[in-house]
């Protein structure tokens, strides 16, 4: 009997603990009273979350209103934020992931934004990050931290080798003859960072104008192929097991035991801890390697503030979001932590333009391949994540495990697009 | 009637609370899932009285049952994910028994240190179960981990991928399982050969009888009525069990048993799917309620009363 307590206190632990504390707000019912008392949810991790903790705070006290930062970690937000709102309990702003806003805005867990101050103030965002804050013609959410995929390279390995940062995968297959084979590039088997391969080629998920799922075309069946053929040529490394893949890559990197890894803003902190880091000038970025050189091929990420459908401080929220998403504060982010600021004045603040990690990605995320933002997009990762990690196993051919991807779009996902 | 009242009112009236909360905790939630099997209920349209939103999912008759017993993959494979479900709960469930067996038989003699041992044997069972899990995890990491740098040190140049696409995976939550769950096991097994009583031991020596024959005869039937106790227990644990291999290997097809896929479904997967997360439900419990009738008429067969 124990043990059962024990597992389900586990499992309820781990998948709702922070739905069990969340704040509900104060006891007053009337619809436009305002409590007064901000609850954030912050998905950023341990490396940002005190910086954005405590900009949230200077906000409030300027603002003259309460602020509790939460922190909640990044796989489990989304699912917890999903349960609290639609129990009426949650946090009052939370910070969404691109792909999330336009699913929380069709199941009508966010605030629509539309007839706000926040929506009047878009002109100094950066078009793309602005996009995803979109559904339907209405405005859900405010660009947080824009970012993307680039290569991280080691520069003392690669200028021992007598290589350049390679600009494309056939580049990269060259450069590690010299650079000793499988300890040259790490390659993680995890959805996400097969898009570069995939826009790469020139292929996409889905194409939701023309309400299609092309997710198993030739040019994306050559693009996992890519990916694949470093493993065979022996000039890349993986974790074959994916739970540890993001883990052991890090690992891999920041101690100097691979040379090149592909990876976003987000992760230069874990890297500026390691043992190959510690002079922080080894720290090399650059685009992603594509089939022909130059072509932007990495995928647009960053996240965006949203309300709570429901919240009980909707005007305190909003003051909170302009605060926190105001060229003063997304200037001390990107200054403090490196992360992309989206409004376009912050670039031209010279602390930001001084930033190694922002420098070397704003023109990243500038030629970075738009998402399609339907309320799916967050969804096409779960199938795709297994196919490739199957077919990088050599379980599966290409062709095999994207039409599986296809047929699992069509049944679970986007039933009324159409294969082709 | 009346008189029927009159004689037994009092005894209704204390039945009547279990009643009220069982049906309140148990029958409805249940009726209700088996009610969402014949929907197409999912997060896009479930009601939210909080925001005052009607529901507007429709009735679609039996569809799911027909998706998902037609063993397609997009629809978790069924068929093939039973049979997983079968191997890892009867495999786990022997390793506990026989694993258990064989520590309550050596921790009931009179050994030095006996107390000392049963601590260290209980403590799996004492760390919650995904402190094990993400410790597990990393033991078994195929580049990093304990267990293949052990392998290699002793001479295994490609040690398996552990927790991969393959059916490595399915080994490594079993051995974790068996791991956690083989102290329950071995104390209620050793409670059970403590109510043996020693002169039937005795009395089988005086008579000339075997280690083996007196374990066979004696020490066997004693146990029965716990062991039959704990191991449809055990199965019905095993069956359900989610939390190791969910926080172990995560949504891997090749470790994807029942329940796993239906918190998929319901939680993490491309979608919030209520009404497959449902139908699996409905199509577990099934599977458990044979199995339990079926287990239950074989012992009474062998003259257990339960």
């Amino acid at each position: 009997m124990r043990r059962t307590t024990l597992v389900t206190a586990a499992a309820a632990c781990l998948s709702g603990a922070l739905v069990l504390t969340a704040c509900g707000g104060g006891g007053s019912t009337g619809a436009d009273s305002d409590s007064g008392e901000v609850t954030f949810w912050d998905t950023s991790g341990p490396n940002e979350s005190p910086v954005f903790t405590k900009i949230a705070q200077d906000c409030a006290t300027k603002g003259g209103y309460k602020v509790k930062t939460e922190t909640v970690a990044f796989d489990a937000a989304l699912n917890n934020y999903k349960t609290a709102a639609q129990g009426g309990q949650g946090p009052d702003v939370f910070r969404a992931e691109v792909a999330w806003v336009p699913q929380l805005a069709k199941n009508g867990l966010v605030v629509d934004l539309s007839d706000t101050d926040l929506a009047k103030d878009t002109g100094d965002f950066l078009e793309t990050p602005l996009g995803s804050t979109k559904f339907e013609g209405k405005s859900y959410g405010v660009p947080q931290v824009t970012d993307s995929l680039a290569l991280f390279y080691n520069k003392k390995l690669l200028s021992e080798a007598g290589v350049q940062p390679p600009k494309t995968w056939a580049e990269l297959k060259d450069a590690a003859a010299k650079l000793g084979g499988e300890k040259s590039f790490f390659l993680n088997n995890d959805a996400y960072y097969a898009l570069p391969f995939i826009y790469g080629a020139g292929g996409d998920l889905v194409d939701a104008d023309a309400k299609k799922i092309v997710v198993n075309s030739a040019a994306n069946v050559k693009a996992l192929e890519t990916a694949k053929g470093l493993l065979d040529a022996k000039v890349a490394s993986t974790a074959l097991d994916p739970t540890n893949s993001y883990s052991n890559m890090q690992a891999a990197f920041s101690s100097g035991e691979v040379a090149m890894v592909v990876n976003g803003p987000w992760s230069v902190a874990d890297y500026l801890k390691g043992a190959a880091f510690t002079d922080q000038a080894n720290l090399g970025i650059a685009p992603v390697p594509g089939d022909t050189a130059g072509k932007g091929s990495a995928p647009v990420g960053g996240h965006d503030y949203t309300i709570r459908q429901g919240t009980k401080a909707k005007a305190s929220s909003i003051k909170f979001i302009q605060c926190m998403s105001g060229t003063d504060a997304q200037v001390q982010v990107a200054k403090e932590l490196g992360l992309l600021p989206t409004r376009k004045t912050a670039y031209d603040n010279a602390d930001v333009k001084a930033q190694p990690v922002v420098a070397a990605f704003e023109p990243v995320a500038k030629a970075a391949h738009a998402r399609p933002w339907i309320p799916e997009g967050g969804q096409l990762f779960d199938p795709l994540k297994i196919a490739y990690a199957d077919f990088l196993a050599g379980k599966k051919d290409a062709k095999t495990a994207l039409d599986e991807v296809a047929k699992a779009y069509k049944d679970q996902v986007v039933p009324e697009y159409s294969i082709g | 009637m009346r008189k029927f009242l009159d004689r037994y009112w009092y005894a209704y009236a204390m039945v009547l609370p279990v009643v009220v909360v069982i049906a309140v905790l148990v029958l409805y939630p249940l009726a209700q899932g088996v009610f969402f099997t014949f929907t197409d209920i999912n997060e896009a349209n479930i009601a939210n009285p909080v925001l005052d939103r009607a529901a507007t999912y429709v009735g679609v008759g039996l569809r799911n049952y027909l998706n998902v017993l037609s063993g397609d993959s997009s629809y978790g494979s069924f068929w093939s994910t039973l049979v997983r479900t079968l191997i890892w709960t009867f495999s786990c469930v022997f390793f506990h028994y026989t694993i258990g067996l064989g520590l309550a038989l050596l921790l009931n003699r009179e050994v030095r240190g006996r107390a000392v041992y049963r601590v260290l044997l209980i403590l799996p069972w004492a760390v919650p179960a995904f402190i094990s899990a993400f410790t597990w995890k990393y033991m078994f990491n195929a580049q990093y981990g304990i267990i293949n740098q052990g392998l290699r040190a002793i001479g295994f140049d490609d040690p398996p991928v552990w927790l991969g696409q393959n059916d490595w995976a399915l080994v490594a939550v079993i051995v974790v399982n068996v791991w956690l769950g083989v102290p329950f096991m071995m104390v209620a097994l050793l409670g059970g050969l403590q109510a043996i009583p020693g002169d039937l031991y005795e009395a089988a020596e005086v008579d000339g009888a075997t280690p083996w024959q007196r374990f066979r005869h004696i020490t066997l039937p004693g146990l029965q009525s716990v062991s039959s106790t704990v191991v449809l227990l055990g199965i019905i644990w095993t069956f359900n069990m989610f939390a190791i291999i969910y926080l172990i290997t995560g949504p891997n097809p090749n470790t994807r048993i029942l329940v796993t896929y239906a918190f998929e479904r319901f939680f993490s997967g491309a979608s919030r799917d209520y009404a497959i997360a449902s139908t699996y439900g409905v199509l577990i419990l099934s599977v458990l309620l044979v199995f339990a009738s079926v287990y239950r008429r074989a012992l009474r067969k062998q003259g257990e009363v339960w």
